[in-house]
């Protein structure tokens, strides 16, 4: 079963909560955050029109965990079964890009891949674009199209399901009851509605390149005072490391319990000063400016040479939790600009 | 149910040898054998204290224990200073890539060491000189500060001075008693003669200052960037390519390294920070 209709939701939330934990968005003044999902007494989730303001990654890899015991190993952690619902194409995407660090083959996170392998996915499409949303920059589209279990898209008087995954497909089989079939008419709204948040998208970023890979930008802008004068009204929150949905940098330190002792595993953030320290006190990003560049240039370059994708996905996370003024987008339109004056430059030498 | 990779193996401290005012060796017995290569490196835990990451100073060619060289330069290395003999503590690894010792074969092994940097030096010139009839020569430039300051004394200053086709020269920054050697920073022992280039490798480890140094000297010699060897001093922690801090443009260090050739790594900013 591909696609299925459903007037109304909450019968589905209901039948997925009794084989898993469902987590699904709650909105909380203008941002939408995770809340379990209780069948008996919580009120219908709020549908997101964008992503969520707090990362997906919460779920896989959290803000702090065991990472082992001594000298007595631990047993493994177990994960129950769960669904996150209302997840967004840029999500996907950034599951996709943590997916290629901590299920490296022959390198893999046991706590990620354990989290991950319980996860039931529940994607859907952006109703509109929020005000900081900029996927379209890094070739990403407002609505699921791969790396789903099941993805949701509103229509006139109910909602299309569509099974992304072989246990995906199999919910949508074995509920069949459920669910009807859908209409072409309904499949033609779906696009009409999806294409309206693209041109959208498109609108808002008119002066960025756009789809194209941006290494080539970022990297020739390695050695741009942008990132220096960018820096300057950073205040060093570390926000946009923490509600990124793809920074996965961490820290292991060790503590001492009653009878064991324990390394754990700690978000860290390569905005902060020691990060890149050893302990005879060289440290090479001394300075914020470094260490913007050297976040850009890891998002955009390296990761992209070693992985093949960008380690950003266009969410806009970052701009929305800005406790100073740095913007991804200026970042980008600005080395852009830069770029192209140069290019002039070179080309008016040349004649 | 893949092997939890921050799960260090239990070992002990069974010896603890004094080499200089500020740097120890500790002789480590692992639970279990523990292979690794020379030049790859594994994390050390105190337990309850914290974790860093060391390249072993012994050879790969024993695996019942290892000997760890560390020189006091931060908090837990300062608290590895004041454990005794019979310390439980911790090992996870072995990490990254260590030196291509078989593509030495052949050639001239040029070996530059400064300070606590003969520690991973040790580990390669034992392994070299298991099988030494494989190299032309095995030529080594180690500089300290002061006589005081070399680790490894009884051997540096006798046994490994008398192997065959092995050529060791120490300089001191400063001398004292009865030091009658040379004087000065490392690269100023160095020579183009000390080895025929063009079929020569080198390896270069130090702090990092005297390793920008000789990576400079080396170059101006005829060295060709792929053929000089660093070995890279990063905060290592993770020892899997995840964690992030131990970056070095494109590269973890953790995974990719510690050892680089300059080729590899010269293009990216402030490496000898």
């Amino acid at each position: 079963m591909e696609t299925a209709f459903i007037s109304k939701l909450r019968p589905f939330w209901d039948a997925l909560a009794q084989t898993m934990d469902v987590y699904a968005p709650r909105k909380i003044a203008e941002h939408y955050v995770y809340s379990r999902y209780d069948p008996s007494d919580s009120p219908d989730p709020d549908w997101n029109e964008i992503r969520s303001c707090t990362p997906p990654k919460d779920f896989l890899f959290p803000p702090r965990e065991l990472a082992s015991v001594l000298p007595q190993p631990s047993e493994p952690v177990e994960i129950r079964p769960f669904a996150v619902l209302g997840l967004k194409a840029c999500d996907l995407r950034s599951l996709e890009i943590l997916d290629r660090v901590f299920r490296e083959e022959g390198m893999e996170d046991p706590s990620y891949a354990v989290r991950r392998q319980a996860m039931f996915t529940i994607a859907s499409d952006c109703s509109s674009a929020g005000e900081s949303c900029f996927c379209n920059v890094l070739g990403g589209r407002p609505y699921p199209e791969s790396g789903f279990d099941l993805s949701i898209s509103p229509v006139t008087d109910g909602y299309i399901i569509q099974g992304g995954s072989p246990r995906g497909k199999s919910f949508l089989f074995s509920h069949a009851k459920m669910f009807g079939d859908v209409p072409d008419a309904l499949l033609d709204e779906r696009k009409g509605r999806r294409e309206g948040v693209v041109r959208q998208l498109a609108q808002a970023h008119a002066d960025l390149p756009l789809g194209v890979p941006l290494k080539d930008l970022v990297e020739r802008g390695y050695d741009s005072e942008i990132f220096d004068e960018e820096a300057r009204t950073c205040v060093e929150c570390q926000a946009c490391t923490r509600v990124c949905p793809t920074c996965h940098c961490f820290y292991l330190y060790d503590t001492r319990q009653q009878d064991y002792f324990a390394k754990m595993k700690m978000w860290d953030s390569c905005m902060r000063i020691g990060y890149a320290g050893v302990a005879g006190g060289a440290n090479p990003r001394k300075i914020l400016g470094d260490r913007l560049r050297h976040r850009y240039m890891h998002k955009f370059v390296w990761f992209f040479d070693r992985y093949g994708i960008e380690m950003c996905v266009g969410c806009g996370r970052c701009i929305d939790a800005e406790t100073g003024d740095v913007d991804m987008r200026r970042i980008l339109r600005r080395l852009n600009e830069e770029l192209l004056n140069e290019e002039r430059t070179a080309m008016k030498a040349t004649k | 149910m893949t092997a939890n990779p921050y799960q260090p193996m239990n070992a002990e401290i069974v010896d603890i040898i004094e080499e200089s005012p500020t740097i120890k060796s500790f002789v480590i017995v692992p639970d279990g054998p523990f292979r690794f290569d020379t030049g790859q490196f594994v994390e050390l835990t105190l337990p309850g204290e914290g974790e860093a990451p060391f390249t072993p100073s012994s050879s790969p060619a024993i695996t019942k224990d290892m000997e760890i060289t560390i020189m006091k330069a931060g908090r837990v290395t300062a608290l590895l200073h004041e454990c005794r003999k019979g310390q439980p503590v911790g090992i996870r690894g072995p990490y990254g890539t260590g030196y291509p010792v078989d593509e030495f074969a052949g050639k001239h092994v040029y070996i530059v060491g400064g300070g606590v940097g003969l520690a991973p030096i040790r580990s390669l010139f034992l392994t070299l000189v298991d099988r030494i009839g494989d190299f032309r020569s095995l030529v080594c430039r180690f500089g300290a500060r002061t006589p005081e300051d070399f680790i490894y004394k009884d051997t540096l200053f006798g046994a490994w001075q008398k192997l065959d086709g092995v050529d060791i020269k120490l300089t001191v920054d400063k001398a004292n008693g009865d030091w009658d050697g040379p004087v000065g920073v490392v690269t100023k022992i160095l020579s183009p003669k000390d080895v025929d280039i063009d079929n020569a490798v080198a390896i270069v480890c130090g702090p990092p200052v005297m390793m920008k140094y000789a990576t400079v000297s080396l170059l101006g010699y005829g060295f060709k960037p792929a053929r000089i060897y660093l070995s890279m001093e990063k905060n290592m922690s993770c020892g899997i390519g995840k964690c992030g801090h131990c970056m070095l443009g494109k590269y973890y260090v953790c995974k990719d390294g510690p050892v680089f050739t300059f080729e590899q790594i010269s293009k990216y900013p402030n490496i000898w920070e």
